[in-house]
C-alpha cells in the first residue's frame, strides 16, 4: 500500500514537477507566478498528494503519515512550484484540522488544498517577537463582530494572501497568555495594509501588516475567546515541525553536493580541512534527514514529537549557520566579491543563514523549550506570568 | 526499514539495560579499578552464555545468533550507558574479520567458541602511528613469521587469540597468532578509560598462520563493525549523561531556584539533547544498513561515529561541568563518562581519520 503510493508518486513528480536546479536559499518563493503556483496546487489536489493525512471529509486524502514521509522522501528533488501554499496548509491548516469548528473546516480547508485560497500566519508584532504573548494587536467586540487595530511583522506571503490565522489581544486586564484569541481574518477586508520589509539579502521575503478598525464576523474565531494561546501552542508546534522537516534539498546552493562540487570547481578538495568539512556538512546533514524520518516514524507508531520539534528546528538553524560557514570556506577570497549568477546564488544563502535561527522562534526560544518541555528542567522564572497585560512593560515601550 | 526499534530489538535492550542494572552497575567498575581486573569473568560468562551477546553478528552455522547489526547496536548502546567493561568489541571484531575470511578452518574453529565465550579473541587493529607489524615466510613451513609493535589493542593481554594484520610481499594479509606463541610479548597499558583493557603487542619472529581471502575487505568491514559499535557505546553513554545532569538540574537548587531554570544550564543541556537525538537517528540508519543496505552500511557508519564520538565527548566533559566541583571529584561517576569519552572518540580511528575515509567515500 505504502510502494504502491510511492510508486504513484515518484511516477506523478517525475511526469508533472520540475526538477531543482540551484536558487538562492533565502526564503523568496521561486520564480513561478501566483498564477502558476495555484494551478500547480490544484493539480496536485486532482493527482491525490495535497492534505495526505487531512481527513477526507475537508479534501484530504485521510491516509497516513507513512504516505506523509514517502511523499516528503519522493518530492525532496523537485522545486514543487506551489511555495505560497507551504505556510497556510503546514500551520493554520494543520491547526484549524485539530481546532477548528465544523464549519470553519468545511469552509477553508478544501479550498487551501485546492490551491483556491492562500493563508498566512500573523503572530509577531515589533514589540512582541520572541516573547510574542506580549502582543499588543486588540480586537475589541462590538456587536456581532470584532473590530481589529494593531500591527503585525515578519508575515511571509501577505502580500499574496487572502486569509490570514491572527492572534489578538480580547482582554487586557488578564495576565497575559490568558487575554489572547485567535481569528481567521480576511487580508482583502478594509483597513489591511500590507508593505514588504527588505532583510539584509536585499531581498523582501515578508512583510509588515496594518489592522486600522479591521472587520470580522464572530464565527471567525478559532478555538475559545481567550484561548488563543493555546491554539497558538498548536500552530507554532506545526511551525517547528514543518520548518525542522523541511530540510535542504540535495541541490540548495548550501546542501552537500552543491558544495563539494564548488569546491571541486574551485580546485579547493585537495585542501584536508575543506574536504573534512564537507564530509562533516554530509554528516550532519543527513542526521538531520534521519531525525525528521524518526520523529515521523515515532509519530505514525503513536508517539507524538510533542516538544522535540524544536529539536529539529533548531538542529536545522545551526546546519544552515554550518553549511554557510563551509561556503565561506570553500570559496575563501572568492567570497568578497564576483560577478557570477552561481557565486551570486551561494553568497545569498551565506548572508540569509543567520535569518533561519531567528525566524519562526529564535534558537534560543528553541533551547528553553528543549530544556523545559523535553527534559523537564524548572521554566523561566517569568517574572511577567500573573500580572495583568495592561500593567506590563512590553517590548521596547511602557504599555499603560 | 523503519529506524525505530521493532517489539524484538525492544526486548533486547531492556533485557541487556536490565542485566546492566542487575549484575554491572557502576559501582563493580570501581571494584575493577580498585583490584586491577581488565572485567569481570562472571559478567562475562554471562553475557555470552546468557545473553548470546558475542554471537550476535556471528552466523548460526558457525555457533553464533546471526541477529546482525542493529541487535549488535542495541545491545551495545545499553552496555555503553553502564560502562561495561568486556572483552564484546574485541570479540565482535576478530569474530568479523573471520567471518569476511574465505578460511572456512578458521571460521570452524574459533567462531563457535568465540560465540560462546569460550575463547577471546581480538583484532590489532591501530593507526599507523600506532605501529605496523611486517609478516616474513621463510618458505620453511605452512606458516609465516610476524615481526613488529602495534598498540593500542583491545583486550590484548586477555586474548587467547589474536588476529593481526601485517605487511606482506603481496600487500596486507591477516594472520591467526596464539596467545602462548613464541616471541609474543602484551604489555597491558594505562587505559585513561577504566572500562578498557588495552596492550601494546610486540612480534619477534612469532609463528603464524595466515587467515585466507581478502584482508582489505575483511579489515575495512571490521572498521565499519568498529564505527557502528563504538558509535553505539557512545550514544549510550551520552544519553545516561543526559540524564543524569537533566536530573542534577532539576534538584540542585541555586539562587533560589534549580539550577535547569538558568538558560547558561537549561541552553547547555538543550543542545547535549540536540546532539543526542541526531546522533541517534544517525546510528539506527547505519544498525539498519547493516543488515538491510549493506551498500550503505560503511558511510552511515561513519556517519553515526563522527557525529557521536564528538558530541558524547563534550557531552561528558558538559556533565563534569554543570555538576560543579562535585563532577570533578573521584567519587562522582562524572569522570568515569569523561574518559570513556575521551578514549571512545580516539580509539580505532579518531575524528580527523574518519572526516577523511568519509570524504574518500563521498567521492570529496
Amino acid at each position: 500500500m505504502n510502494d504502491d503510493f510511492r510508486a504513484r508518486a515518484r511516477a506523478w513528480l517525475a511526469a508533472n514537477a520540475p526538477r531543482r536546479d540551484s536558487g538562492g536559499d533565502d526564503g523568496e518563493s521561486g520564480q513561478a507566478t501566483l498564477a502558476d503556483q495555484k494551478a500547480f496546487q490544484a493539480k496536485l489536489y486532482d493527482a491525490g498528494f495535497a492534505g495526505i493525512t487531512w481527513p477526507k471529509e475537508y479534501g484530504g486524502q485521510g491516509l497516513t503519515g507513512i504516505e506523509q514521509i514517502a511523499w516528503s522522501q519522493e518530492s525532496r528533488d523537485y522545486d514543487l512550484p506551489n511555495g505560497a501554499f507551504f505556510i497556510g496548509i503546514s500551520m493554520p491548516g494543520n491547526t484549524l484540522v485539530e481546532l477548528g469548528t465544523e464549519e470553519q473546516k468545511k469552509r477553508y480547508l478544501p479550498k487551501m488544498l485546492r490551491g483556491e485560497e492562500i493563508w498566512c500566519q500573523l503572530f509577531s508584532e515589533p514589540g512582541a517577537g520572541s516573547d510574542v504573548a506580549s502582543l499588543q494587536t486588540s480586537a475589541v467586540r462590538d456587536g456581532d463582530s470584532w473590530v481589529l487595530n494593531g500591527q503585525k511583522v515578519w508575515t511571509s506571503g501577505a502580500q499574496f494572501s487572502d486569509f490570514g490565522a491572527i492572534l489578538a489581544r480580547t482582554d487586557p486586564t488578564k495576565p497575559k497568555h490568558s487575554g489572547i484569541s485567535m481569528f481567521i481574518v480576511n487580508m482583502h477586508a478594509p483597513g489591511v495594509t500590507v508593505r514588504p520589509l527588505k532583510v539584509a539579502t536585499g531581498h523582501s521575503p515578508f512583510n509588515e501588516v496594518f489592522f486600522d478598525n479591521v472587520r470580522i464576523p464572530a464565527d471567525a474565531l478559532v478555538g475559545e475567546e481567550n484561548k488563543g494561546w493555546d491554539a497558538a501552542v498548536v500552530m507554532l508546534r506545526h511551525e517547528r515541525i514543518a520548518i525542522g522537516m523541511m530540510g535542504s534539498s540535495r541541490t540548495s546552493p548550501l546542501g552537500f553536493e552543491s558544495l563539494r562540487d564548488l569546491a571541486a570547481g574551485l580546485g579547493r578538495t585537495s585542501d584536508q580541512g575543506v574536504r573534512r568539512d564537507l564530509a562533516e556538512l554530509y554528516a550532519r546533514g543527513r542526521a538531520m534527514q534521519l531525525f525528521a524520518t524518526l520523529l515521523r516514524e515515532e509519530t505514525q507508531a503513536g508517539r507524538l514529537p510533542g516538544a522535540r520539534g524544536s529539536v529539529a528546528k533548531l538542529a536545522g538553524s545551526e546546519l544552515g549557520r554550518f553549511a554557510g560557514s563551509v561556503a565561506a570556506d570553500v570559496l575563501g577570497d572568492q567570497l568578497a566579491a564576483f560577478d557570477s549568477d552561481e557565486m551570486y546564488a551561494v553568497t545569498t544563502s551565506i548572508i540569509a543563514a543567520p535569518g533561519s535561527a531567528i525566524a519562526g522562534g529564535t534558537s534560543e526560544i528553541q533551547r528553553n523549550i528543549i530544556g523545559e518541555r523535553v527534559l523537564g528542567l524548572a521554566k523561566d522564572p517569568g517574572v511577567d506570568r500573573a500580572t495583568p497585560f495592561n500593567q506590563l512593560r512590553v517590548g521596547t515601550q511602557r504599555q499603560n | 526499514m523503519a529506524l525505530i526499534l521493532t517489539d524484538e530489538e525492544q526486548a533486547l535492550a531492556e533485557s541487556v539495560r536490565k542485566f546492566v542494572a542487575d549484575r554491572s552497575p557502576l559501582t563493580s567498575l570501581r571494584h575493577l579499578i580498585s583490584s586491577g581486573e581488565p572485567y569481570d569473568a562472571d559478567v562475562w560468562k554471562q553475557m555470552t552464555a546468557q545473553l548470546g551477546l558475542a554471537g550476535l553478528t556471528i552466523p548460526e552455522e558457525y555457533g553464533g545468533v546471526g541477529a546482525g547489526t542493529s541487535a549488535l547496536s542495541v545491545a551495545e548502546t545499553e552496555l555503553g550507558a553502564g560502562l561495561v567493561a568486556s572483552p564484546l568489541l574485541a570479540c565482535v571484531l576478530a569474530a568479523e574479520v573471520l567471518v569476511r575470511s574465505s578460511d572456512d578452518a578458521a571460521k570452524v574453529e574459533f567462531l563457535p567458541r568465540i560465540a560462546g565465550g569460550e575463547v577471546i579473541a581480538t583484532l590489532a587493529l591501530a593507526s599507523r602511528a600506532g605501529g605496523h607489524v611486517t609478516a616474513t615466510d621463510d618458505g620453511a613451513g605452512p606458516g609465516v613469521t610476524l615481526t613488529g609493535s602495534i598498540s593500542p589493542v583491545l583486550n590484548g593481554t586477555d586474548a587467547s587469540v589474536l588476529l593481526v594484520p601485517a605487511d606482506t610481499a603481496d600487500g596486507i594479509g591477516i594472520f591467526i597468532v596464539d596467545g602462548s606463541a613464541a616471541g609474543l610479548t602484551r604489555t597491558r597499558l594505562t587505559a585513561v578509560d577504566h572500562s578498557r583493557s588495552l596492550a601494546r603487542i610486540q612480534l619477534s619472529g612469532t609463528p603464524a598462520r595466515a587467515l585466507a581471502g581478502d584482508a582489505v575487505a575483511a579489515l575495512a568491514a571490521a572498521s565499519d563493525v568498529a564505527n557502528l559499535a563504538l558509535a553505539s557505546e557512545s550514544a549510550g553513554a551520552m544519553k545516561a549523561c543526559l540524564d543524569m545532569t537533566s536530573e542534577y538540574a532539576r534538584i540542585r537548587v541555586a539562587f533560589g531556584q534549580p539550577i535547569g531554570a538558568f538558560q547558561a544550564v537549561k541552553h547547555r543541556l538543550a543542545d547535549m539533547e540536540k546532539s543526542w537525538e541526531l546522533g541517534y537517528a544517525a546510528l539506527r540508519d547505519a544498525a539498519r544498513a547493516g543488515d538491510a543496505d549493506p551498500g550503505r552500511f560503511s558511510v552511515a557508519a561513519s556517519v553515526a561515529r563522527v557525529l557521536l564520538a564528538g558530541a558524547y565527548a563534550d557531552a561528558a566533559v558538559d556533565t563534569v561541568q554543570l555538576h560543579g566541583g562535585i563532577g570533578f571529584t573521584w567519587e562522582h561517576d562524572a569522570h568515569l563518562y569523561y574518559k570513556n569519552g575521551l578514549s571512545n572518540k580516539v580509539l580505532l580511528g579518531g575524528p580527523g581519520d574518519q572526516l577523511d575515509r568519509l570524504a574518500d567515500s563521498l567521492g570529496i
